[in-house]
């Protein structure tokens, strides 16, 4: 099976609310795909539609060229976290992924193989009732790693992970790119992609907005952006903008310059007599970038106040 | 952009057939602490419950009823017989000159049967004071003659296997009656006078149960012109009394005071039935388990897990169908055995012949209970996966299945009747071992009513289940 993961012109409303609008996006192997978007966005739904459990009203959600319900022992082709919390309270860890992989006829030891994998070996036969929002995340990862699949999705992994688990995911998903797979993980925060994804999918209000990978992204939203510390804030504003530099005060000691490299702002500022402790090209982190993106955008002007807008 | 080999699972020889799916949902099953507890629940008041209806019910029969020595209690077999033996064939011929118009089943008229024993086959020929001239053979067959009372004249004539009753107004023009064939006849019958009359039976419905109270009434008849006529000639062996009454030895006439029925009894106790009654009780627990195995999934989001591992999800649902109907079927054997086998001792209280598993009718109903169990729980599953929720799904089955039974007894008769065979309660009649008054559809049809609900509820189940989104 060809390991991607093929989004074309899906769509689907819910009663009088579209979804997913004309959504169309590939996911290639051997990278990890950061999907993106507020809540609401439609990420879940495109998931939904992936995995065969809702149906699209237009459009195609592929995995290796099938759609997910004409997949044989699909649990080898495709490994889906969908909802941590979806387990039944008094069944133990290990009986959880055994009825899973009893259906689709893998056997037994490699359940005992994940468990020892995402690090539930040591409670395998307490009830999953009892485990923490990071154990059932950990649970759910070794669901989807079951059946060794190519194709693997992710949706909002990190959600209730402690430190510990989320730079424990980080590391599981790269590695899990690196060996060859498709990997699509979605989040609402892009914060938790960083160092992880090298490819981003960003939508909002069930369109796509971005398709681009985060080398790309990065590149771009840097702009060349100097951040100069001095304690002689109002002088080095006056110097820089003489020289025809955009400066914004960003802290009392703080000025983010836009228009000069760092190589001609050190000379100017020495000449003109103004010290300062530190001067850097600024590496805008993955949020940052994302924000640049997305401003302007009306998809996201109209996110209801208080949930995705609220949480960058 | 990397280039890479694509990835292919290590996991080999990966199979999703039914086998596997059934193995799966066993798995399931069986890995919920708390649902192990429920069936054993199911089999625990299952049996409790039977045997405290068993012992109340053994304790109420000890006391002494209208059964019949050694016979079926669905047959009455009593009333005063004079009979002396007849070899080969021969025809038996009387006028009953008085009957006393006590019931309108008492019965007076001729009799051949295999043996004087209680239970033997039998032919009779009889007037009653209600229904007419009437031929009956053992137990269960009941042919009208025409409507005439006493003065009346009969005979019965056997030929081989078969015997014919004919009836007259003046003993030389004869009108048939009828024909009925006895198994097991030898070459010698016993033939004779009989009188018998059915108990004055009192019968109280009240919600929660019934009451059948009997008190003796006696028939009265008398005969003349009383003949039997060989084919062969033979001395005939002096006239004998079933009870203790002295009979001239050469009488031609005969006076006869006669207690207790011989016919079919339908207000018998089915003792079987009444052993396996906990099965209401434990068959609940089933309930609650078949909804709960679905729902549950639904609260946790976890049919979603299902649905993504097996996207055939008919299938799931006829797998998950199975594996609950065969865990229930066990568990229901398992109770409806072990109260069987405790609660028999304690019923058997009676004269009539005890309930016993040597009896095809007792086994069905002992076995078929555990099939009901299976097709109720099966139900149960079926109905939640239509309404999605536990409490909705619950009170839908215990109301279809329940309601009949513990309504029946407030109901006028024929609307409990007709209840009890068009909803899913019909299934309880598997159970029944005895024809009675308040029978409602056979053992076979009335499990089939049940069979049928839960066929189309499940396929109902099916189609929603592919249909169903988030």
């Amino acid at each position: 099976m060809e390991a991607t993961i093929e989004i074309n012109g899906l769509r689907k409303r819910y009663g009088g609310t579209v979804a997913v609008d004309g959504l169309s996006f590939t996911v290639r192997p051997g990278q990890v795909t950061g999907f993106v978007g507020p809540n609401g966005a439609g990420k879940s739904t495109t998931i939904r539609l992936l995995l065969g459990l809702d149906r699209p009203d237009e459009g195609t959600a592929l995995v290796g060229g099938k759609r997910y319900q004409d997949l044989r022992t699909p649990l080898c082709q495709v490994g889906a976290l969908l909802d941590a919390s979806a387990l039944h309270p008094g069944r133990s860890a290990r009986d959880h992924l055994l009825w899973q992989a009893h259906s689709n006829g893998i056997p037994g030891r490699r359940v005992d193989e994940v468990l020892e994998l995402v690090g539930l070996a040591a409670v395998a036969k307490r009830a999953a009732g009892g485990f923490s929002l990071g154990m059932r995340q950990r649970l759910g990862i070794a669901g989807a790693l079951l059946g060794d699949p190519p194709v693997l999705i992710f949706d909002e992994p990190v959600n209730g992970l402690d430190p510990e688990g989320v730079i424990w995911i980080r590391n599981l998903l790269r590695r899990l790119g690196e060996q060859g797979r498709a990997v699509l993980v979605s989040s609402h925060l892009m914060g938790e992609l960083e160092g992880s994804a090298d490819h981003l999918v960003v939508i909002g209000r069930g369109r796509l907005i971005a398709d681009t990978s985060v080398r790309e992204l990065l590149a771009k939203a840097s702009d060349g952006r100097v951040t100069l510390r001095t304690g002689q804030v109002r002088e080095a504003i006056t110097v820089l903008n003489q020289a025809g530099a955009t400066v914004a005060a960003t802290d009392h000691d703080e000025v983010t310059v836009t228009g000069l490299p760092v190589a001609k702002i050190v000379p100017l500022l020495t000449d003109a007599g103004v010290s300062f402790s530190g001067v850097a090209e600024r590496r805008p982190t993955l949020e940052e970038a994302y924000l640049e993106l997305t401003h302007g955008s009306v998809e996201f002007q109209a996110t209801p106040a208080g949930q995705g807008a609220a949480s960058w | 952009m990397v280039t890479m080999t694509p990835y292919r699972s290590t996991v080999e020889s990966s199979r999703d057939g039914f086998p596997q799916l059934l193995l799966s949902e066993w798995t399931k099953l069986r890995s919920v602490p708390r649902w192990g507890l429920t069936m054993l629940a199911a089999a625990a008041a299952t049996i409790l419950v039977g045997m405290l209806l068993a012992a109340g019910a053994g304790a109420q029969s000890a006391g002494g009823d209208g059964s019949t020595a050694g016979i079926s209690p669905q047959f009455r077999d009593a009333g005063s017989y004079v009979h002396r033996p007849l070899t080969g064939d021969g025809s038996l011929v009387a006028r009953v000159a008085t009957q006393e118009r006590n019931d309108p089943w008492a019965k007076a008229g001729l009799m051949m049967r295999v043996s004087a024993q209680p239970g033997s086959p039998y032919a009779a020929l009889m007037i009653t004071p209600g229904h007419g001239v009437r031929l009956q053979s053992n137990f269960v067959t009941d042919l009208p003659g025409s409507d005439s009372g006493a003065p009346r004249w009969l005979k019965l004539t056997r030929t081989g296997d078969s015997v014919t009753g004919y009836e007259s107004a003046d003993g030389s023009n004869w009108s048939k009656v009828g024909t009925v064939q006895l198994e097991g006849m030898g070459p010698t019958v016993e033939t004779g006078v009989f009188v018998a009359s059915p108990d004055a039976l009192k019968l109280l419905r009240q919600f929660g149960g019934e009451d059948i109270s009997e008190t003796t009434n006696l028939g009265k008849a008398s005969f003349d012109n009383v003949k039997v006529e060989p084919a062969r000639p033979q001395q005939l062996a002096p006239w004998k009394s079933n009870g203790n009454t002295q009979v001239d030895p050469n009488a031609t006439t005969f006076s006869l005071v006669g207690a207790g029925d011989i016919g079919f009894y339908q207000f018998a106790t089915d003792k079987t039935k009444t052993i396996l009654s906990g099965a209401m009780i434990g068959i609940m627990a089933l309930v609650a388990l078949g909804v709960l195995f679905i729902t549950t999934e639904y609260q946790q989001g976890l049919i979603w897990t299902t649905f993504t591992a097996s996207p055939r999800r008919g299938r799931v649902l006829a797998a998950r169908a199975i594996v609950l109907g065969g865990a229930a079927f066990v568990v229901g054997l398992v109770a409806s055995f072990a109260v069987f086998l405790i609660a028999a001792p304690m019923i058997n209280q009676g004269k009539a012949a005890p309930a016993s598993l040597s009896d095809p009718q007792v086994l069905r109903g002992v076995v078929g209970t555990a099939a009901l169990m299976a097709v109720v729980a099966v139900f149960s599953l079926a109905v939640a996966a239509i309404v999605r929720r536990s409490t909705a799904a619950i009170t839908t089955v215990l109301l279809l299945l329940l309601v009949p039974l513990v309504a029946s007894t407030a109901l006028p008769l024929t609307v409990a009747k007709w209840l009890e065979a068009v909803t899913p309660a019909a299934g309880f009649a598997i159970q029944q071992t005895i024809m009675r008054y308040d029978t409602a559809i056979g053992p076979w049809s009335g499990f089939a009513v049940l069979c049928a609900y839960t066929a189309v509820a499940l396929g109902v189940a099916i189609w929603r289940v592919q249909r169903q989104e988030a």
